[in-house]
């Protein structure tokens, strides 16, 4: 703000008035641009920040969103720690992590190598391709995908039966529901994750493979020495963002699996969801969504301070 | 000069306005904590104007209410409702009044109502509800009590329906239809199995829910067809609590007191379990599309299908349409020889948001489709959605054969079935939390994970934990 403030300004009013004084006048002075940029602070404050401070002080209290509220204390928070369910999603959301992350930002990062070879004819087209699945529907996606994996007469199960394989319970079992949600996470987010290691790709000049291949580094050797840890920080932002949305899956929950079966696929977001909107319990919703903050927050911390440093 | 102070005055004007109207449209927040953006369900909202017929001019000595009033409902029951001109006659006695009726699946309903409850705005002047859904909304707040208007309609109504509207003693809906259950079945099915095929006869087929099992094994036995569908994984107690209810049983007590683990509550759930074990019934999901497939099977179908009245519109209309003349209609089995054959499960009612600004006409609408005879047995007649409304059923419309269902007088046999359905505690303030433990617990037991006991235990444990109850 200040430094478009400081552009807008003429020279000569630079000189003006006591530092303090000089502020206010500089505000003054470009209160067209600030008129300008506050639409979007105007909402952000009624929108982002309002909610998450109300929340903090929803959280010491009982409320249903219509009557009044009834201090509590740390009561929302005690609570949450012997939910059984609250915790499964939690822990739903580091299953989620582990099944579908590593393999999504690998082949994220394989298709993006091979995209970016000048060897690909017609890139361009299998990037489409690719990103296509990420700007569909989720909900509309989370159906077919249901249509695709029934167990009786789904068309996955018909063609696995072509090799003889026996019907696969995609959707009613605890694992396998889970493999197919991660299925159709890593269909609807592979794209996007390609095309962040694509843009990171282009920043890395090519002179240094072409040197190591003059070397007689072989192109194996060229990506694990050369491109993978140039793209560190890359990967590293992909996987930060892959871990927020494995605890952070809604759309594609409530389509394709419903939280179940046994609970196994619901989410931190999904059951919080419930507790503010389906049972009104708006207070111990703002808890969990404080300390579901936080553990994210942890999380990404020790992410960007293991994987993210720069090996000297 | 002039003209660029104009200009900059005048881009500050408009900036405001936009400002002003992007505040305006958002209104108060209704949540405070970060709402999710997506929603499970397919949005269908359409609005639709029933235009006023041609004023009559009647002198009255009480001035009748006006104006418009809006009604949201989903699309199956707002077009038995419209279709055979219920709100024609409503506006032959009520000129000026105008309905307009937005059509919301039962699933916005229930995100918008209580939104707009919360806000204080947004809410409509009548909002059909189920009753599972209902109570939730009158411990809520933001529903008008409706003790006084619906006071002379307490005996004229199912008995059992008025529980779920009411706290403290006070009423904040209104009945409008039931969901007694009986048995569909096959006839095609049971004849092939060598079994009597004709409504009384299998009615004592299926008197109990032992007969049933014996049933079921004769029919696989014979046939090679599944009983009915009654999905493991997945399952989420819908057949189970048409047990309980049968049993005048339920989540609480007449007290209020959880019952979920309850001896009688666990039995039941070893009792639908005998089911899975015998391996008698399919595992297709309700209101899937194998499920659908299944009941409209003509070569490899289910035999029958336990359900409240208005799954005979669905069966007639686009789940099975060519089946017709295969279908009958028995008794619910009871839980032992001699006790109730019958349970609810659905039905719905009308609520008054305390919002709305039209009360007049909306309490004149509810109490115009509710509680004439007339009007009730129009919405029957047109989508078998069954009034719980006790003076409609001395009409003739009661004793017309259904050809869907080989000429049985099934209307008669809906009727039979509603005047026994007891006072259960399946639906109240906490329904759809609990039944999302207690189908947690039916998967684990019918998955073979825990027994009936140890997973209604662990359910009821977690229950009493969220909401208190004891």
């Amino acid at each position: 703000m200040t430094r478009l403030a400081t552009t807008l300004k003429s020279p000569s009013q630079a000189k003006r008035g006591a530092p303090r004084q000089g502020l206010w006048h500089e505000i003054v002075k470009s209160r067209w641009a600030y008129v300008f940029i506050s639409p979007f602070y105007i909402l952000f404050a009624i929108f982002f920040l309002y909610p998450v401070l109300l929340s903090v002080y929803l959280s010491f209290n009982e409320w249903n969103g219509l009557g009044p509220m009834k201090f509590v204390g740390l009561a929302n928070f005690e609570r949450l720690l012997d939910d059984q369910v609250f915790w499964q999603a939690m822990q739903n959301g580091v299953i989620l992590f582990f099944m579908y992350v590593p393999i999504m930002t690998s082949l994220a990062l394989v298709l993006a190598v091979i995209l970016n070879s000048k060897r690909v004819h017609g890139f361009q087209f299998f990037r489409t391709l690719i990103f296509m699945p990420y700007i569909t529907n989720k909900v509309a996606a989370g159906f077919t995908f249901r249509l695709l994996l029934t167990t009786n007469n789904g068309i996955v199960n018909l063609l696995l039966g072509v090799f003889g394989i026996p019907p696969v319970p995609w959707l009613q079992d605890i694992w396998w529901a889970r493999v197919s949600l991660s299925l159709l996470i890593v269909w609807a987010w592979l794209g996007y994750n390609m095309v962040i290691m694509l843009a990171g790709l282009q920043t890395i000049p090519g002179e240094l493979t072409e040197a190591a291949q003059l070397d007689g580094a072989n192109p194996a050797q060229a990506f694990w020495h050369i491109t993978i840890p140039l793209m560190r920080p890359v990967i590293l932002f992909s996987v930060v963002l892959s871990t927020m949305g494995s605890f952070d899956l809604f759309a594609e929950i409530q389509s394709l699996t419903g939280g179940g079966p046994m609970r196994a696929t619901i989410t931190p977001i999904v059951y919080i969801f419930g507790q503010a909107f389906t049972n009104f319990r708006l207070g111990a919703a703002s808890a969990m969504s404080y300390v579901y903050f936080a553990f994210i927050f942890i999380l990404t911390l020790l992410q960007v301070r293991y994987f993210g440093r720069e090996e000297s | 000069m002039l003209r660029a102070r104009t200009l900059k005055l005048a881009s500050v004007i408009l900036l405001g306005a936009i400002v002003l109207s992007l505040l305006a449209a958002c209104g108060p927040a209704p949540t405070p904590t970060p709402a999710a953006t997506a929603t499970p369900v397919v949005i269908t909202k359409e609005v639709q104007v029933v235009v006023t017929a041609t004023p009559v001019p009647k002198p009255t000595a009480v001035p009748k209410p006006k104006g418009k009033i809006t009604v949201w409902m989903w699309k199956a029951t707002q077009d038995s409702i419209v279709n055979p001109g219920v709100v024609k006659d409503f506006n032959a006695e009520y000129p000026d009044i105008q309905v307009e009726w937005v059509t919301y699946n039962p699933q916005d309903v229930y995100q918008k109502l209580p939104l707009a409850l919360q806000a204080g705005t947004g809410a409509p002047d009548v909002a059909y509800v189920e009753d599972s859904h209902v109570t939730k909304y009158v411990y809520l707040g933001g529903l008008m009590d409706l003790t006084d208007k619906v006071k002379p309609y307490l005996d004229k109504m199912n008995a059992y329906k008025w529980s779920t509207v009411m706290k403290d003693g006070k009423y904040y809906g209104m009945p409008m239809d039931s969901g007694p259950v009986v048995t569909y079945y096959r006839r095609d099915v049971f004849k092939k199995a060598g079994l009597a095929d004709d409504p009384d006869g299998v009615s004592k087929l299926v008197a109990t829910w032992d007969d049933y099992l014996k049933t079921c094994k004769t029919i696989k036995d014979k046939t090679g067809y599944n009983c009915f569908s009654s999905n493991k994984a997945n399952n989420y107690g819908r057949l189970y609590e048409m047990m309980l209810w049968q049993q005048g049983l339920g989540y609480t007590n007449a007290k209020g007191e959880l019952t979920v683990d309850s001896a009688e509550n666990i039995a039941t759930l070893e009792k639908l379990g005998e089911f899975w074990k015998a391996n008698l019934v399919s595992d297709e999901l309700e209101w899937t599309d194998n499920w659908y497939a299944e009941l409209a099977s003509l070569d490899k179908p289910v035999a029958s299908l336990v359900e409240a009245a208005w799954m005979g519109v669905f069966l007639k209309t686009w789940i099975a349409p060519g089946t017709a003349g295969k279908w009958g209609v028995a008794q619910m089995p009871a839980m032992k020889a001699g006790q109730v054959r019958t349970a609810n499960d659905g039905g719905s009612g009308f609520v008054i948001p305390e919002q709305s600004k039209n009360k007049d006409a909306a309490w004149a609408f509810v109490e115009f489709v509710c509680t004439r005879n007339q009007s009730v047995n129009k919405f029957f007649a047109a989508g078998d959605i069954f009034p719980s409304l006790e003076s409609a059923y001395n009409d003739p419309l009661y004793i017309e054969p259904d050809s869907f269902f080989g000429g049985q007088m099934t209307r008669m046999a809906y009727v039979n079935a509603v005047k026994q359905i007891p006072k259960a505690y399946v639906y109240g303030q906490y329904y759809q939390e609990i039944n999302g433990y207690v189908g947690t617990a039916i998967q684990k037991f019918a998955t073979g994970k825990m027994s009936a006991a140890d997973a209604l235990k662990e359910a009821g444990a977690a229950i009493r934990k969220q909401t208190g109850l004891k």
